[in-house]
């Protein structure tokens, strides 16, 4: 049942492009309509990453107001609205978190990897509904090592080095932990598919 | 290294994790248009979105998207989250948020300096947008309170782009108040909110409302002191009138 807000927000290709030209146009109501579809699932993100509701909030807010103001860069006809803010809001939440930690800010590297251009052609490849399910799926049928490493990349925004320190585990051992669980991701992902 | 061999790390990469000499690789290869490594990194980016799925579902406080708007010199529209999610997700929230002492050290902190950046981050988007309407071809610009002792200031119209408001000697609003700025249509039909703001201490303050209007149709944008989460049509009489040209 949760996962309802998940697949309306994912699965509404053809009404992106509406929205992403309506945003670019600085209507607000669009910006209302984008944070109804993605509003929960970029707070459940970050809560997740940083731990800290008022935090998340704030962090919510930098996310919506960032793709306010960069929704220009979007191409409105074959970008992906939805994985592009979830990037945004990840990276801020990672930044945050890093922050804290006193680790290094890899911002410049967020820039790289978060700007609107590079979230082209997805979405309508297959219903983004059986997709979210088979991934929650797969992530479900890995070893605990596997999990846990793709649980700190993902959530905690740690490398391969700093996760072998985090676990102290040997780096090599990590590194393949890495490896299969991203593996075992895409294996399970696209036999489940292709026997769809 | 060639593209078989950057296969099981196009996910780090993705997430900004990747580190060298695969991250510069990874790089170079975009650089050049390889085809294989950009749906490799493409299919990596729609994974990420998708495992954001496996955090647990949290509803926000139901005061956060009047808060997003506000920031974003929107209005509120529609009802947001029903309040029986925002309980439960309230009731979710107390069981899931765990601190330690040290961490919420760090982290109120850390949160500190974050939101004085944030903060600033905002306020320069802010200026970006007045700057904006301030420029723009189609902007003319209208005074008022010049032959008042208070407030003064002037507001800047700009059909395609929105409204900006400069104002001094304004009043600070009392606790739990806010002023709203309303457009006033021609044809005495009834005001439009034009979202919210307040004065700074030393009495100027600074209003973008953005989106498009019909200025033909617009008599006046006028000021008044209201409760501080908005209302839907003026209750007190205008602070600031501006009649259009």
């Amino acid at each position: 049942m949760w996962l309802l807000p998940i697949l309306l927000a994912v699965g509404a290709a053809e009404r992106n492009a509406d929205l992403v030209l309506r945003l670019q146009r600085r209507d607000p109501r669009a910006l209302a309509e984008l944070y109804d579809r993605y509003g929960r699932l970029a707070y459940a993100l970050i809560l997740r990453v940083v731990r800290d509701v008022g935090a998340a909030e704030d962090l919510v807010q930098e996310t919506f107001l960032r793709v306010w103001t960069r929704s220009r860069a979007f191409d409105p006809q074959k970008g992906a609205i939805g994985p592009w803010l979830l990037a945004v809001a990840r990276h801020r939440a990672i930044d945050y978190l890093r922050s804290a930690d006193g680790r290094e800010r890899n911002s410049v590297e967020f820039e790289e990897t978060d700007h609107p251009s590079l979230f082209t052609g997805m979405e309508q490849r297959i219903p983004a509904s059986d997709r979210a399910r088979r991934v929650q799926a797969a992530v479900e049928k890995l070893s605990a090592s596997q999990r846990q490493v793709i649980e700190l990349a993902y959530f905690e925004g740690l490398t391969q080095t700093e996760m072998a320190e985090r676990m102290g585990q040997p780096l090599g051992a990590v590194k393949a932990w890495v490896r299969a669980a991203w593996r075992n991701l895409r294996h399970q992902i696209s036999t489940a598919e292709a026997s769809a | 290294m060639n593209c078989s061999e950057l296969r099981d790390h196009f996910e780090l990469y993705s997430l900004g994790l990747a580190e060298e000499p695969e991250r510069s690789e990874i790089r170079a290869h975009l650089e050049r248009g390889c085809e294989v490594c950009m749906a490799e990194v493409k299919r990596a980016r729609e994974l990420a979105a998708i495992l954001a799925s496996t955090a647990a579902p949290l509803a926000p406080s139901p005061k956060l998207r009047r808060r997003i708007l506000a920031a974003a010199g929107a209005q509120s529209y529609g009802f947001g989250w029903a309040p029986a999610l925002a309980a439960v997700a309230a009731l979710s929230l107390c069981a899931a948020v765990y601190f330690s002492g040290r961490e919420r050290e760090f982290s109120q902190e850390a949160r500190s300096l974050l939101a004085q950046a944030r903060s600033q981050n905002i306020e320069l988007t802010r200026l970006d947008e007045a700057f904006a309407i301030l420029y723009g071809a189609d902007t003319t610009v209208t005074s008022f309170g010049e032959k008042q002792p208070k407030p003064k200031g002037r507001v800047f119209v700009n059909p395609s782009q929105g409204v900006l408001l400069i104002a001094s000697n304004l009043a600070t609003a009392p606790e739990g108040q806010a002023y709203e700025m309303w457009l006033i249509p021609r044809g005495g039909k009834a005001p439009v909110p034009f979202g919210m703001f307040q004065a700074r201490s030393d009495g100027t303050a600074m209003h973008v409302q953005l989106g498009a209007l019909d200025v033909s149709a617009a008599a006046a944008l006028a000021v008044t002191l209201e409760a501080a989460a908005g209302v839907s049509a003026p209750t007190s009489t205008p602070v600031i009138v501006a009649a259009l040209q």
